[in-house]
């Protein structure tokens, strides 16, 4: 690079610096992008789900309620309502469970939220590594200009590899039914 | 007597769904949350079964799991991981670990219970 002349030297470090703040903040965002998609499915499918787990259940206890009158209006004998209870009674679990899976969506995107929330701490990290207010006084030279380039793309480098290692997705969910179960 | 299950989760809310769904088929629960947590309540109270997330702070799950069958009492209580992870690599170092299953999130109330009912009765 030394015998490159020093203005060109200088075009060459500004263009490197700003092509690989433009792809690695590219990388980042489009993480980020990525779950707020994967969030918004998740959150739809989740909203969808407990809604119809909700009316279900109020389906389910007009029912109920329907039975237990005819049950006094009839006076029949408590035995011949016992399996209609009990049917009601299992459909109500079965709605419940189905509401308690959908109500799982907040453990889901609190993880996406806690990534996109690092990606972007990371971002601003990277932009803060950019301020030069001070590390190149007006008088100094091309020489102080070119080592603080050097300074600031090192440091612009150093966090974006900091922050590949630690955002790794552990969020694989598209939806929100129920997982898989293996036992070993 | 009731079987007791010590469910581990960072997140409140899983905690307490999980907690509901084994409470309503009869076992006992006590919760962790975290590693390190579960660590010392297993300390204090033997439990019957360990269901535990994977991506906790101060300890996650493989190393609770590790942990836990370092200890002469916890080495054949069955212990299942409950997470939202899914890749084959993690299960794997789960089962070398020594947990017993893997049940990825969310969970089914009456899918968990069946499990749980085959390991511990």
């Amino acid at each position: 690079m030394n015998d490159i002349p020093s203005g060109e030297q200088m075009n060459v470090q500004v263009t490197h610096l700003l092509s690989n703040i433009s792809v690695h903040g590219d990388q980042h965002l489009a993480e980020v992008e990525s779950d707020l998609v994967q969030m918004d499915v998740l959150l739809d499918e989740a909203i969808k789900k407990l809604c119809a787990s909700f009316m279900a259940i109020h389906r389910t206890v007009d029912l109920q309620q329907e039975a237990l009158n005819g049950l006094l209006a009839d006076g029949l004998p408590v035995s011949e309502y016992a399996a209609r209870f009990e049917a009601l009674r299992g459909e109500i679990s079965q709605h419940v469970g189905a509401a308690v899976t959908g109500l799982q969506f907040q453990d889901m995107t609190s993880q996406l939220i806690g990534r996109m929330a690092r990606h972007l701490d990371g971002l601003r990290d990277v932009f803060g590594a950019l301020d030069v207010d001070g590390l190149v006084p007006p008088e100094s030279g091309n020489e102080a200009l070119r080592a603080a380039l050097d300074n600031i793309s090192d440091r612009v480098t150093t966090r974006f590899s900091e922050l590949e290692g630690v955002v790794r997705s552990t969020v694989n969910q598209r939806h929100m039914e129920s997982g898989d179960i293996e036992l070993f | 007597m009731s079987k007791t299950i010590l469910a581990v989760d960072d997140s409140g809310s899983l905690r307490q769904m999980v907690s509901f769904s084994l409470k309503a088929a009869g076992y006992g629960v006590v919760e962790a949350v975290d590693g390190q947590d579960a660590l010392n309540k297993a300390k204090l109270q033997q439990v019957d079964l360990v269901l535990t997330d994977q991506n906790m702070p101060s300890m996650d799950g493989l190393s609770l799991i590790k942990a836990l069958r370092g200890m002469k009492n916890y080495q054949k209580v069955p212990i299942l991981m409950l997470t939202t992870e899914s890749g084959d690599d993690m299960k794997a170092k789960a089962r070398a670990a020594g947990a017993n299953g893997w049940l990825v999130k969310p969970f089914d109330p009456a899918r968990l219970n069946e499990v749980v009912k085959k390991l511990i009765g």
